[in-house]
């Protein structure tokens, strides 16, 4: 039994005509243990997806098993009981409280789970020591490298800890050395048996992951066991098809990025027709999802 | 958890001090009032029950007009605020002083006139105070002593002599014992004899403050100013401070028939004057305590208003705090004690400001208001409440957040 398992899940905001699907019936299973890479372009919704795993969103439809219990209804109180207990975000912008100190940002999760504020000071600084913070304590975030930061966001990520880290771009705002640290420490938690699922748009960082998916508007087109150590091929292909993101596609947008998508199937040259209008759908089309 | 929110909100007052104290002033300005005008009630009510507790219960105020209606029992059913406060003129003679005097078991009957002005001195003229006539017997009755010098005595009726209330010596004359000095009413030489130790504000009256009196032989003031003078009070005590219901009833009984049997003079106890203070008091209070009220609660909308900003501000926050598995109970209770610490820091500095206030009415006035520990926890209380009432609102709208939009909001 996975430990996550998502079921035909989809999500669709807004209503009627400008409902936009932004996961499409995405089916996913991920054993405990794994580290699994997602990548994709902008607005394919590999955000939303963590923010699914992660229980901070619900599906429309589908089904979400977490360690076989269904949560995919649960009531907001009780999924952020689980979120607190079983799940730790890393956020691409670090996101830790501007006007607490490391140690209490770090040990905020703890506060929220009502234990005894010398207990969790403690058990936060042991934590930081683990993350190599231990003679940063009490500064203010701040007051820290960009690294340093990710590095405490980590350690607050793992103060409850959780079954799943859920890491979305968390070497997006390092310059290299300090990716390389947090990567590292990534790394080190997956070996000593975390799940990790970490959103990515640099090829490279899959060569930490066991496991790469690749998403395209809305689902999920790629999903790939790599080696350790070995960047993904399928990265590599896509980072030869987008050698880099000019203006001009940003401002072109998703269409742009359609006419360049490898594309092989019948099916998926269906789905390029209909992405000539770009992530809109009026109705819930079911699409196969490519093979892999 | 609760200390923990409680410390975050102190340590974000602290830090954005002029903002929490605008924020707070609302507060404040409600708290100080209601403190200041409970504590004025209260010590005037003390002064009241200290002098009607030194003078005795026995003795009797004979006043003009009739200030309160009673029930067969005698007691108190209703106060005419219009003739209650000060002095009462007119209905009071020298016809009823006569009558008291034919009467039994009376041990004093000391009638009070007044001049409602103040004497003079070297031409000018002492605007704040005013002159009462009394006989030999007023220290007696209203057991004040005089402090230097003496009083006249039944003999020296027709003498022009006085003697002066503390203020009048301080603010007339400018010394502490000007004996033998003269002052003027009615351009009529009166020689000070004697200097009265300080009265407390309530002995005949509210609001009438006897340290700033002249008192002169009522004879003597009656010869310089026949015309002008009215006859005040009656004070009579009874020769048996048992009897004293008895002789009030007889008192009034007396004086209604004189008068052709109408009522319209009224017969006091000592600590009854409590009850036409008290009166007096509900009707202030109730004035201050509405401007409180609104004080309050424009103070509550100030506080609603700023934790509303907050919460805006503070969306990426909040979406942050989910993240890491806050509940909407939590987060709630977090902005919840932040209203509260901010009312409730409001409401501490109104009562400390209250002590302060209450500081300069006793240097500068002659009321003594009194603090007590009930109504500083009430202020509090109230305080506490007035967070909690408009704290709700912000509150509850910072737990619905959604987490994810809450976290997309820039930060």
């Amino acid at each position: 039994m996975p430990l996550i398992s998502l079921k035909d899940v989809s999500k669709l905001y807004g209503f009627g005509d400008a409902t936009t699907v932004a996961l499409d019936e995405v089916s996913l299973d991920v054993e405990a243990g794994e580290f699994v890479a997602v990548m994709g372009p902008s607005g394919s919704g590999k955000t939303t997806l963590m923010n699914m795993i992660g229980l901070l969103d619900r599906p429309t439809h589908g089904d979400y098993i977490l360690s076989k219990k269904s949560v995919a209804k649960l009531r907001p109180n009780q999924r952020a009981k689980l979120r607190r207990d079983r799940i730790g975000f890393v956020f691409q912008s670090f996101n830790l409280l501007p006007k607490l100190n490391v140690l209490d940002n770090v040990a905020l999760p703890l506060m929220y789970k009502g234990i005894m504020p010398v207990r969790r000071l403690k058990r936060a600084a042991a934590v930081l020591e683990r993350v190599g913070l231990a003679d940063r304590q009490y500064f203010m975030p701040r007051a820290l490298s960009g690294g340093q930061i990710q590095r405490a966001a980590i350690a607050r990520a793992l103060v409850n800890d959780p079954q799943i880290i859920i890491a979305d771009e968390p070497t997006g705002n390092l310059d290299s050395t300090s990716s390389l640290v947090v990567m590292e420490l990534l790394s080190e938690l997956h070996r000593t048996g975390n799940t990790i699922l970490m959103v990515t748009h640099n090829p490279e960082l899959t060569r930490y992951a066991d496991r790469v998916v690749y998403m395209h508007d809305g689902s999920i087109v790629h999903d790939q066991h790599t080696p350790l150590g070995e960047v993904s091929p399928l990265a590599n292909k896509a980072r030869q098809l987008f050698p880099r993101r000019t203006e001009e596609d940003d401002l072109a947008g998703v269409s742009a990025i359609m006419e360049t998508f490898p594309q092989k199937t019948e099916t998926a040259k269906k789905r390029r027709k209909s992405a000539a209008k770009p992530k809109r759908k009026t109705t819930r089309k079911a699409v196969t999802r490519a093979k892999r | 958890m609760l200390s923990g929110n409680y410390k975050t909100a102190l340590s974000r007052v602290r830090s954005a001090k002029w903002q929490s104290l605008l924020t707070m002033f609302g507060i404040i300005v409600g708290i100080v009032s209601v403190i200041t005008t409970v504590s004025l009630g209260e010590g005037i009510k003390r002064q009241v029950l200290q002098q009607a507790n030194r003078l005795g219960n026995d003795l009797i105020t004979v006043r003009p007009g009739k200030i309160l209606s009673r029930d067969k029992n005698g007691a108190i059913t209703k106060v005419n605020p219009a003739l209650a406060y000060g002095f009462g003129t007119g209905s009071l003679s020298e016809q009823d002083i006569a009558v008291l005097h034919r009467q039994k078991g009376l041990k004093h009957v000391s009638p009070v006139s007044l001049l409602s002005s103040g004497p003079g001195l070297d031409g000018s003229q002492y605007n704040e105070g005013f002159t009462l006539g009394t006989d030999a017997s007023f220290p007696e009755v209203v057991e004040q002593e005089v402090e230097f010098g003496g009083y006249f005595t039944p003999g020296e009726e027709n003498r022009q002599v006085a003697v002066i209330g503390k203020r009048v010596a301080e603010d007339l004359f400018q010394e502490n014992i000007p004996i033998g000095r003269t002052l003027t009413i009615r351009g009529q030489e009166f020689i000070v004899r004697g200097i009265f130790k300080e009265f407390g504000s309530t002995t005949l009256g509210q609001g009438v403050d006897l340290n700033k009196a002249v008192f002169v032989p009522r004879t003597a003031l009656n010869n310089v100013a026949k015309d002008a003078t009215q006859l005040v009070q009656i004070l009579v005590r009874p020769e048996d401070p048992k009897q004293t219901a008895q002789v009030m009833t007889q008192v009034n009984n007396a004086l209604t028939a004189s008068h052709g049997g109408q009522q319209d003079i009224t017969v006091l106890r000592q600590d009854e004057n409590l009850l036409v203070a008290n009166d007096m008091l509900r009707l202030l209070t109730t004035f201050v305590t509405s401007i409180a009220a609104i004080s309050l609660l424009v103070g509550g909308i100030g506080i609603m208003n700023i934790m509303l900003v907050s919460v805006s501000e503070r969306t990426h926050e909040i979406g942050i705090r989910k993240a890491i598995g806050a509940t909407n109970r939590q987060i709630r209770n977090q902005f919840m004690a932040e209203a509260v610490v901010l009312s409730f820091v409001g409401g501490i500095v109104g009562v400390v400001l209250s002590y302060l206030v209450n500081f300069i009415l006793r240097i500068y006035t002659n009321f003594q208001p009194v603090i007590t520990l009930p109504v500083i926890f009430a202020a509090v209380g109230v305080s506490l409440l007035v967070g909690i009432t408009f704290g709700t609102i912000p509150a509850i709208k910072a737990a619905r957040k959604d987490p994810i939009e809450a976290l997309r909001i820039g930060g």
